[in-house]
Order: C-alpha cells, then structure tokens, then sequence
C-alpha cells in the first residue's frame, strides 16, 4: 500500500485528496483522461469515461499511461477489472480511420475487419457511407463526416478523424495586446484547443473566454464564423474584438433578426440560424456563404438542437467551443464532445479564483418563512402552478426589497424568471427591468448607466443571463429561475465573478422560499456550484435582517 | 486364459514365491507390498466401500465396471492413450509391443513417459503382468472398438472380428466359410480346412509388412485414397451397397482389406489400419503436459491486488448480509431465488446478476446464509452470521474462501438452463457440481507450481486441466470443465485468491496441506487497509471517508447518509432523507452534530450543520412520538393530582393531552411507582405505546453450512488405509491359508452345496477363466433346480450368465443360488 493521493472507486471515479503533497503531480497525470467531476474543497471526483480514455487516445496517451498514472498514484490496490477495462476501452479506438483518399474522397479504413463488418451492418451506418472499396476500406460521404463519427462513437467504436481540416480564407488577424496579455490559462486554453484542431473549452463565467477565442482567431489567421446566443451579446463580442485584435469595426459583420452582413468575421446568433420560413432553415447558406477557416461557438451548453445538425456537416472546418459549463439539462453533453470536439482544457473555478482572475463570491441562500396564508394556497395550489406560487409570493419579495436595502450604494441585480414578479419588483425598488419585449437599443442604454454607475439597481428577466458584460455588478439576488437547472445558476453567479476594482468579495443571494418545491430546486441548481467548491451559506431571512 | 484361484488353485497361491508369475490380477496384488496396496486404495477409494474380506474380492471389484470407469476417469491424457493402446493390442503383449504403438512424433519423450503411463495404470490395478501386459478386462470393454462405441484411436474391429459379424440376408451372422475361402484365394494364400484358421492365415498377412505392403502397392489409386481416409478414424465408411459397388471398393473387398459391416457399411480392418499408420495406435501421442507458460507480475503489487479484492470481497458479503437481514427474500416453491429479487441485490450491492448470485452463493456455502424454515420460508442470514462479523477482516476473508474451495455449489450456472429447460436459480437446486472443487484446487495449484507472482492464461490452465483429465467432465469447448475453469479464473480474482491472475501468499498458505488456515489469515492480515476513525466532510454535502471505517463509524454513517460511490474509499452524500432516516433511528440533531464535529478531520461545513437542523426542525414538528410510556385516564382531575404529587417527579410525566401523560420512564418503572404511590394502575399492551421505529435484524434457527456434494467417497485417511490394508490381508491369509477342501453338502435334493463367499469366489473365477459350473438354484416361487451355466458377468449380486440347461443368457440372483460346484468335465 502507497501512501497516494488518489483513491480509485470500483465505479470508475477517482477521488484525489488535494491537501496531499502529490496532488498536483496525480492532477497532472489523470487529467488526460479523467474528467472533473466535483472540485470541492477537500477531495475532488474524477470519472474514467470511455469518451475521456478516447481523447487520450486521440491525444497521444496510451492505455499503459493511464494505468501507470493510476497504479503509481492510487493508495489502494486498483481493482483489477478496472485496469483491464481501460486497457480493452482504449484498444477500441483507432481501428477505425477517416481519411482522405486520393480517388474516392473521404474513406473510412479499418485495421481490424471484423470490426467494420460489424458497424457496416448497423442500421444506422448504412445510410452514411458509399461504395465498399477493398475489404477494409468504405468510401463516407463526406457531408456525413460528423454524423458518421458520432454514430461510431455511439456503437462504441471511435474513428480517429485524420481527414484533417480546409485551412479557410486567410485573414490576418492580431492581437492588439498594449498593456494587457493573454493571461496564462487563456494562453494554454489557447495552445490546447489548436493543438487538437477543434474542441470545447471550458472556463468560469468572468474568466474571459472572449479572449481565448480572439486569441484562437489570431492564431487561425482565417475568416471566422462567431455563434452567439443573442444580439447583446454579439454586439459585444464586436466591441470586445475591435477592442482587443487588429479587426476593425469594419471587418466585423453581424448576422441577426436586424442586420444580415457577412465579412471576413462575422457573428451570428443561434436564433436567426434556427429560424424556419416555410419550413426550412433560410440561414442555412450562412455557413457555406465563406470558407470559413474557424468557427466558434460561444455558450457552447445552450447549442440548439439544429445547430447539431448543421454542425455535423461541418466536421472539415476547425471548430472552437466556449462554455462555462457543460452541464446540459437535456443530457447531450456527449453530442457536444462528438461534434465540436473533446473538451480541450478546462480549470476548477476555485483555481483560476485563487489565481485573482475572477472575484471570490459569498453565495447565501436566505430561506423564508412564508406566512400561513401563503402556505395554505401553496399547499392547495395545482401541482404545475406550485412552483410559480412559491417563487414569486410577497413574503419573498419583501425579504428581496430588504436585500437590495442593506446593500444600498452597491451595483446589485436583481435576477428572475416571472415577467409579473419582475414588474413589481421594478415598481417596488424603483428601478428599470429588462425583459425579452425590451428593445436593444434600450437595453444597451441601461447596461451603459448601469456601467458608469447612474442606476444601481437592475432587475433583469432570463434574456440577461448570459454574454452581459456587467463588470461591476457586486450583488447579484435571484428571485426565481427556470426550475432546477444547473447552468442558469452558473451563468447567474458568474454576473457577479468579474473582478472588482477595488477586488471585494461578491455577494450572490438566493432567495427561497422555506419547506416547498423552491427549495428542493434551490438545492438541486446549486449543486453544480457546490462541487466547484462555491459552497452555499443557508441564512434564515429573519437571522439576515435583523 | 490361466485358472484361478478357488479350489485346488488356491493351495498354491499361498505358497507361491515371488519368482512365480502371477496369474490373476488377484494374485498380482497379493505379490505387491503394503506400501503399493496402499497407493491403490488412495487413488481408488471407492475400493474401500466397504471394507474388502481378501484380495479376491478387492480385485474383483476392482474389475467392477462403475470403478473401472471411476478410476478411467481419473487418468492424465497420455495414461489414458497408453491403455487405449493396449485394449486394441493383443491381450498380453510384451511392453515392446506397447511401446510400437505409442511411437509418437517425439520418440524421446514417449520413452520417458511410457514406463510412468504403464505403472500408473500398475497401479491404479488397471493393468497387471510384468513382461507381459494385461489389461483388465472391464478396461478393455470399456476401451476397445465396439459396434456403437468407436475406439478414440480410431481403429477398428481386427479381422476376426469383422469377419465373425458380417451382414448377410438373414441378418447378422458369421461370415461364410465359402466368402472365407474365396479371399483366401484372391490373397493367394493357400486354403483352409475351417474359418478360424482362414481367418488366422489372413490375420497373419496382415501382420506381415512385406506381404502386405505388396498388395497394397498394387492398389488403384482411388482404393488408396478411400484406404488414406479411413486410416486414422472413424474407421467405418458408407457405399451404396456392398455387394454391388464401383471396382475399387470391390477391389479392396475382394481383399478383405475393406469388410463389409453391413446392408451399406465396409469397415477397415485392423491389421490394416495399424499397417497403414505405421504401427501407430493414435495420431498423436501426448507424452507431455501442455506447458503453463507464466507471464510474471511484481509479487507484491499480486499481493496487494489480491488483499485489496479479499478485503472487498469481505465487504462486498457483509453488505450483501446486511441487505438480506432487513429485506428477507421468499424462497421460490422450487427452490432458490427470484429472478426479480436477485435483480434487485444485484442493483443493490451494484454489481451485475451473475455476480449477486456468487455472492450470494458464497454467503451461503459459508452457512452464513440459509433459508429461516418459517411457513412462508425467506432467506436470511444465520446466526453464524452474527459470530462471522465479531471476526478480524482477515479470518472472515479465510472463511470465506474456504468454503469455496470446497464448495460443489457453482454459482456460474445461474441464470442458465437444466437439463429440462426449467431456469436454474440462485441459492436454488441443481446448482451443486462435484467437479467444482476438484477443478478449482487443481486451477489454484496449477498457480501455485508457476514462479510467485507469475499468472497464466484460463486457456493454458484449461488445456493442463483437460491433458490431466481427459475423460473428466466431458470433453468439447463448452464443457462444464470449461466453465469451471473460467468460473475459478474469475470468481479466485473476486475472493482475492488471486492478484492479477497470480497467486496470492496468503492464497497460497490456504493450499499448502498440513499449513493451518490461521497461517492464511497472518499472512493476509497485514496487507488489509487499517479502519480508519474519521471521515472528510465537504460542503456539497458529502463526506469521504478515504478508507475502511471503524465498524461502529460505518454503522451511524450507514444511517446518516447514502452511499454515493464504494471502492478503496467510501463516499457518502446528506441528503434531507438520509438525515431523517438517522432521525427516525432516535439519534438527536445535537447528537448527529456531535458525531460529525468528533470524526470529521475538517471542519463541519455550515450547509451540513444547516441541513441537519432544518430536517431535526421540520422532523419534530408532526410529533409522533418518543414516549416510551404513558398514562392514561378519564378523569383528568386525578392526572391533575398525579402530576402535582412530588413523589411523581422522577417519572418525567408531561400532559400531552388533558386525559393523557407522556412519561419518560418505561412503563414497568411507571406502573411500580405508581403502585408505591397508592394509586391502582393497570398496565396498557404494548400496542398503543409507540416505540422507536427500528426493524428487526432476522436470524434463521442455527443451521450449518451445505455439506459438498461429492461424487464417490471422500479421500480415506492414512489410518483408515492402514486398517484396510491388514484387514485386507488378514481375510486374505485366511480365505487361503486355512483353506477346506470344498465338501459338497450332504445332498439332500441333488443340490450342490456351498458358502456364500465361496460361491461368490467361484462364480467369478469362473467368470475369468469363462469355464462353466454346475450351481444349485431356488427360483422365486421356492423351485429348486440344478443348471450348468457359463458366467459372464458377477455384478450387484447378480451373476450373468449362459444356462446350458436353457440354452439362453440368464440372469441368476446371487442369493438365491444354493451352491456351486465345479464340472467334472467340460459340458461343450
């Protein structure tokens, strides 16, 4: 028995203590093909994941690495079944190959017959390749290069993509880094994903996750194609590269519900992409308009369904992933690694906080006591309607009120998911509210007067949660979200994560309602968040304010 | 065939010297030492069963055809081609004969294994003679070519035989004198008075190289290429008709270098075979065990692998137990368990059904685990459970796999069919193998014989396992010995026998003969993690404990939180329901905040400490109750009074409603206090008094473990041997020494008289040396009568045999026979 840092679980997680003298060197060894699955304070959770073993593989790792770093780490015997596992999961990729072939275009070869007679006599396969070559060769159509791999890769037998990727239209770009650098993990986020030609990188809210994608455009050096959720945020992602690489204003075109112009840069949003007319997508030509050398896609967790599709044809072109989090409450994080690539660096958030990249955050969950009328028609309220009744009764509203009032002279938001409680909140707290009927021109006029600071308080619906760059935001109190969902609780913290000039801590409130649905939700959204070791304080609303 | 003992034989016999040839098997015996005796009835208990009277019998029985293929069964690969070279060889053929046949493609090899094969079999009093070589009879039955039996060597029938078989229209019969004397001429050999000496003349051409391989240089081509596919077996072939066939059949007819066998059959002699292979009796001879090659592995990593698996492996039957004791399973009427059930363990201890139902088959090969015997019978652990979990990890460990080694349950049929097609289920019948733990000592010791550390493929283990016992467990690739060999791979990896497909030490202590189990468990016990008194606790609420915890820790955890991920650490998640559950188990949130604050090395995150006060807030607030007693009464004036008397005040009474008290004392206290006090109660039952919520742990009544199925007695001890041996000797030396001249019995009705055991002796000498003898008979009805038979067969207590008197093969029941006497003269 060592004395390792690293417990290996017969479920295939792996439990590093991070106070051990060793740990850092284990985190280095397992990172390649473990993913982090909870960094809470003491001891972080890794998961040995076929997909994870297949990027090591595609990374260059070999299955005797993997075992060595476990073996050589582990404080008790590794189970055996385990490492035979690893072995056997790792031998299974790379028998299949896509490449190019001179004559027949894109082929796919195996070195292991059996194991192409067998996918090709998978129903899903048939459709997506052509002419059997030689025995171990078929012809793909290439437009199918994405949906090929995906469905290999969910028969359990991984292609490795050598087809390799169009370089696209050059286009000189640079970074105009005067008086600020890429920071070190945007440097390595940077070098990770080029180096493995497309991919996801994952980074704290606040972290600057713009900037490793400009930082990718420079090193492309090519026409790029930009996917952002909504118009604000592609307006920002304007400013923010005319601000930080030699692009000018010009060279940057913006594809949305108003604008339609295509330039050697050009930010489109997710929604015009998936607009139908008549029943097809108009936008589609968007993708083929230029021979995009990179595409990227901001918020990579709230990709539409579509956008899978249309991604999947573009498997030639390098592609480029951004998120905070891959949490996906409908499941497809595996779409995700399949389609625009394994995830290609990430950081626990407590390291790049430590690190003084992103401001340390207090999260207080304030319970409140309802009143007994309140509980009465919460408990004879229709089960679908129960949510809406707890979220949004007085009670909490006047605990919000109070919050807003103790923080008073700070930059504070106040974040919900029900138009109607959002109103008279705003009424309430005399404040201006955001909410989806609010123009753009409007809502870039508040966030400047919220910037320089002439209003204090906003109060925004959901359509802010995401690519509003609110940097001195210090209090952030979320009244009500879309139920349980994991990553809307990220992206609400991460308001708040942007440092502060004068670096205080940031404060971010939860207010819920004690003993019903909302706080099972509470408790169900901030576990993501608990596991990156943003742990919740639980206030009583009554303890808080008096 | 020499004459046996009974009678005037036996006189000889006892004074024979050792220079003397012996003539029997029995007399063979007789002339071997102690020490030979010995190794004869250890290899071959079933000898022993009962004790033999004398060597006549022992070796009569060891001629019985259930122990001859007893101990047929037990013989390695290459012993058992050299007996199924000598059952095709002539009777009593010298070893140079033997050693023609079993010429191999390594003649050197075959040199040096040869006279090992030929004293096994010695030995084991399979074979007898030293110059010249005698297989038993029985053996030879067994193992020679038959009609419906072909030989494994693939040869057929000789001459003699084929030509005494031959089709014709009346059926089968012996070939005719004229067809005889018709080959004799188409060989160009002289011709004979009669068939027995046609047919030795043209055995003795096919024995003859020269002569033989003349004709058979002379033969089309197509005849040789039918003759090259039945060389090496099946020696039989198909035409469309023997009599009327293409010319190179006919050929080879006309020869009798093909026979016919039947309507549509030829068969290949013989002599003919054996001339065609080169004297071979089998294609290849296997002198050699297939090597184990070792693959090695650091020792101590074994070790540490295989200790980290005995540790889980404990565990793993612990929880399984701990499970079982709350949750009891029915037993199907059949036996065994549901399919739904042991899905649902098998969900439970997370592992997939095939390796529930080991588990479960452990726990209960150890008699830790049995059926309850109540009306609607449940499985549930025994009370040797309880005595098990009072044991150090590591004599848990040796329990455990001590009942496997020689447990003949095989949990790897579950799941599979039976004969029937009925589905076998877990703890259920027809799971019980004798082979199993004969299969699983020879694995783990095939693993002990390679270097520490070193492992070995199951498909090398299989193919030693299969050389060393060919006939054992069927042959073909998916035999039940092949399953028990994968079986034991797998399931001594899961119990930490093995590390890595190597042998452990400790596992190797447990195989040592002679070294005790305690040894096994000194060996494992410093490689066992040690438990650990504390736990990590995070604020995402989940608590690591980054090892084995103290058994008493584990147990409030257990309680407290859900087990989230198991392994080498255990990690454990709060939740509101876990928490309550620790509650509804009568802890106290300052007690639960006490435990955590005392066995966490961190501090105790503030969610935690919040989460547990809000579920104790929440949980107080429906009171169900902690009363352990109450009082009652309709008038509440007199509780008025109660309540206020001082001498009441150690009783904790509290009103929880104006004609009920709670009190804190139990209600025995209660009722002798209030006695004392003057008043007149009257105990309540216990059914409406609410107690701490906690279910009972369930015990079956003591029941002992399974017994192993084995097939044939066990192994005799040395002692036993010993007795048997000069019990053995001791019957025999009277049996011949103090011998009466047989008197035939005053005859009262004709009927000759004898002893049963000289009876007995008689019929089977008689059945050896095939003469006939005159017996004396009762039949059922009382008839007595007397018959001349000619006995075949002395089985069960029963003589086969042919009635001369009848004229037909009979059946004669020992018992019933009056008597037995010689004939003067032979009756044919």
């Amino acid at each position: 028995m060592n004395n390792g840092p690293l417990i290996v679980q017969s479920d295939k997680t792996l439990l590093l203590e991070v106070d051990h003298p060793q740990a850092d060197a284990c985190r280095r060894a397992i990172a390649p093909f473990a993913e982090l699955e909870r960094a809470p304070e003491h001891i972080h959770t890794y998961r040995v994941t076929p997909l994870g073993l297949w990027n090591a593989r595609a990374a260059g790792h070999d299955a005797e690495q993997v075992v060595d770093a476990l073996v050589a780490h582990s404080r008790y015997p590794v189970p055996h079944a385990l490492l035979v596992d690893v072995a056997e999961t790792m031998s299974r990729y790379g028998r299949l190959t896509i490449a190019k072939h001179p004559t027949h275009g894109l082929v796919l070869t195996s070195t292991d017959r059996p194991v192409l007679e067998e996918i090709l006599r998978s129903k899903k396969i048939i459709p997506l390749v052509g002419a059997r070559i030689d025995a171990d060769t078929v012809a793909v159509h290439p437009s199918e290069r994405g949906q090929i791999k995906q469905t290999l890769l969910k028969l359990g037998w991984p292609a490795e993509d050598l087809a390799g990727y169009v370089d696209g239209e050059a286009h000189p770009i640079e970074l105009a880094e005067d008086g600020w650098a890429l920071r070190p993990y945007q440097q390595q986020a940077v070098e990770g994903f080029w180096h493995g030609g497309s991919g996801v990188v994952v980074l704290p809210c606040g972290a600057g996750k713009t900037l490793v994608g400009a930082g990718a455009m420079a090193t492309a050096k090519a026409t790029t194609l930009i996917l952002v959720t909504n118009t604000v945020s592609a307006r920002q992602w304007k400013h923010e590269l005319v601000k930080r690489t030699s692009l000018t204003e010009d060279e940057i075109g913006e594809y949305s519900g108003t604008k339609k112009e295509i330039r050697p840069v050009t930010i489109a949003t997710y929604q015009v992409l998936t607009t139908k007319r008549k029943g097809v997508y108009s936008h589609l030509e968007l993708f083929d308009s230029r021979d995009w050398g990179l595409i990227v896609y901001d918020e990579v967790h709230l990709l539409p369904a579509p956008v899978f599709k249309f991604t999947a044809d573009l498997q030639a072109r390098r592609r480029l992933g951004l998120t905070a989090t891959l949490v996906r409450e409908d499941g497809r994080e595996s779409d995700v690694f399949s389609l625009i690539g394994p995830k290609r660096f990430d950081a626990p958030w407590k390291e790049i906080e430590a690190q003084g990249y992103i401001a340390p955050a207090d999260c207080v969950e304030v319970r409140v006591n309802l009143t007994d009328a309140e509980r009465l028609a919460y408990a004879t309220a229709e089960t679908e309607e129960k949510y809406r009744y707890c979220a949004t009764t007085a009670t909490k509203r006047k605990v919000t009120e109070a919050l807003v009032a103790k923080h008073m002279g700070e930059q504070t938001l106040v974040i919900g998911q029900y138009i109607d409680q959002l109103d008279e909140l705003g009424e309430h707290l005399n404040a201006p509210v955001i909410k989806g009927e609010t123009s753009n021109a409007q809502r870039e006029k508040l966030f400047e007067a919220f910037r320089q600071g002439e209003i204090s308080v906003l109060v925004v619906s959901k359509v802010a949660n995401f690519s509003i760059d609110l940097p001195e935001a210090t209090v952030a109190i979320q009244v009500s979200g879309t139920f349980g969902s994991r990553q809307e609780e990220a992206q609400r913290l991460g308001r708040v994560l942007r440092p502060k000039a004068d670096g205080h801590e940031a404060r971010f409130y939860s207010v819920v309602a004690r003993d019903t649905i909302d706080q099972d939700f509470a408790a169900h959204r901030q576990r993501f968040l608990a596991e990156q070791g943003y742990a919740y304080r639980i206030v009583d609303a009554d303890e808080l304010l008096a | 065939m020499l004459r046996p003992a009974p009678g005037t034989g036996a006189a000889n016999v006892d004074g024979m010297s050792s220079t003397q040839r012996p003539r029997t098997l029995a007399e063979a015996l007789r002339a071997r030492g102690d020490d030979a005796l010995r190794a004869l009835l250890q290899a071959r208990p079933d000898l022993l069963n009962p004790v033999p009277n004398d060597l006549t019998q022992l070796a009569t029985r060891a001629g019985t055809r259930a122990s001859v293929v007893r101990a047929l069964e037990r013989l390695d690969r290459f012993t058992l081609q050299t007996a199924e070279a000598l059952a095709i060889a002539p009777d009593d053929c010298t070893y140079e004969t033997l050693r023609g046949l079993m010429r191999g493609d390594d003649a050197e090899a075959t040199d040096a294994a040869l006279p090992h094969a030929v004293d096994t079999l010695r030995g084991l009093a399979l074979l007898w003679g030293d110059e010249r070589l005698r297989l038993i009879r029985t053996a030879r039955d067994l193992l020679a070519p038959a009609a419906g039996a072909p030989s494994p060597t693939g040869l057929g029938p000789t001459v003699s035989e084929a030509t005494a078989a031959v089709p014709h229209a009346a059926g089968q019969g012996r070939m005719s004198p004229g067809r005889l004397q018709q080959l004799l001429a188409d060989a160009g050999l002289p011709p004979t008075h009669d068939p027995v000496s046609a047919v030795a003349s043209l055995t003795e051409l096919f024995q003859d190289r020269e002569r033989l391989g003349a004709v058979l240089a002379e033969a089309p081509e197509q005849a040789a290429a039918v003759l090259a596919r039945l060389t090496w077996g099946p020696p039989y072939g198909e035409v469309t008709d023997v009599t009327a066939t293409q010319a190179h059949i006919r050929w080879l007819l006309d020869r009798a270098l093909l026979l016919p066998s039947g309507p549509k059959n030829v068969v290949l002699p013989r002599e003919v075979a054996l001339h065609l292979r080169g004297g071979r009796a089998h294609r290849d001879t296997e002198p050699t065990p297939p090597p184990v090659t070792p693959t090695p592995h650091d020792p101590q990593a074994v070790d540490g692998t295989a200790a980290g698996q005995a540790f889980a492996a404990v565990r793993t039957t612990e929880e399984l137990l701990k499970h079982l004791e709350l949750n009891s399973p029915p037993v199907l009427r059949a036996g065994g368990l549901s399919v739904r059930d042991l899905k649902r363990i098998a969900a439970t201890l997370d592992v997939p059904e095939n390796l529930a139902a080991f588990w479960l088959e452990l726990a209960y090969a150890a008699g830790l685990l049995a059926t309850d015997g109540e009306l609607d019978e449940a499985y549930a652990p025994t009370p040797a459970y309880d005595d098990w979990l009072r044991l150090p990890t590591q004599e848990r460990w040796t329990a455990l796999a001590t009942a496997w080694l020689a447990a003949t349950r095989t949990s790897g049929l579950v799941g599979g069919k039976d004969a029937k097609g009925r589905a076998l289920a877990a703890l259920g019948p027809e799971l019980d193998r004798s082979l199993a733990p004969e299969v699983r000592r020879r694995v783990l010791e095939l693993l002990a014989g390679l270097p520490g550390g070193a492992s070995a493929t199951p498909d090398a283990l299989l193919e030693r396992v299969r050389w060393e016992r060919p006939l054992r467990g069927n042959a073909g690739p998916d035999s039940l010995r092949a399953d028990l060999v994968r079986w034991t791979v797998t399931e001594a990896e899961l119990l930490g026998l093995t590390g890595r497909g190597a042998l452990a030490e400790h596992a190797r202590r447990l195989l040592e003969a002679g070294t005790p189990v305690e040894a096994a468990a000194a060996t494992l016990a410093p490689l066992l993690p040690a438990p650990l008194d504390h736990v990590l606790l995070q604020a995402d609420l989940t608590a690591i404990a980054p090892g084995p915890l103290q058994p008493h820790l584990a147990e409030t955890l257990n309680v407290l939180a859900d087990i989230e991920s198991k392994g080498g650490a255990t990690v454990y998640r709060f939740t509101p329901g876990s928490v309550r559950r620790a509650l509804d188990a009568g802890r106290t949130a300052a007690e639960l905040h006490e435990f955590l604050a005392a066995h966490s090395r961190t501090p105790v995150p503030q969610p935690l400490t919040y989460l547990i006060d809000d579920v104790a807030r929440r949980h107080g607030r429906l009171r169900v109750g902690a009363a352990s007693a109450y009082v009652r009464c309709d008038d509440d004036a007199l509780l008025s009074e109660l309540l206020a008397d001082r001498r009441a005040a150690g009783l904790g009474l509290r009103r929880l409603a104006p004609t009920v008290l709670a009190a804190q004392s139990d209600p025995s206290a209660l009722l002798e206090k209030l006695r004392a006090m003057g008043f007149a109660p009257a105990a309540e039952s216990a059914d409406g008094d609410v107690l701490i919520t906690r279910a009972d742990a369930r015990r079956t009544p003591p029941r002992s473990a399974p017994t192993p199925v084995n097939d044939g007695p066990p192994t005799p001890a040395a002692t036993l041997l010993g007795a048997a041996v000069r019990a053995i000797r001791a019957g025999d030396r009277a049996s011949t020494a103090v011998h009466r001249p047989t008197v035939p019995a005053p005859a009262t009705n004709g009927l000759p008289r004898s002893a049963a055991a000289e009876t007995l002796a008689t019929m089977q000498a008689a059945v050896l040396t095939g003469e006939s003898v005159w017996i004396g008979y009762v039949n059922a009805d009382g008839a007595a009568s007397q018959r001349v038979i000619g006995p075949v067969r002395v089985e069960g207590g029963f003589v086969t045999a042919y009635d001369h008197t009848a004229e037909e093969v009979r059946t004669f029941a020992l018992h019933r026979i009056t008597g037995v006497a010689e004939l003067a003269d032979d009756p044919a």
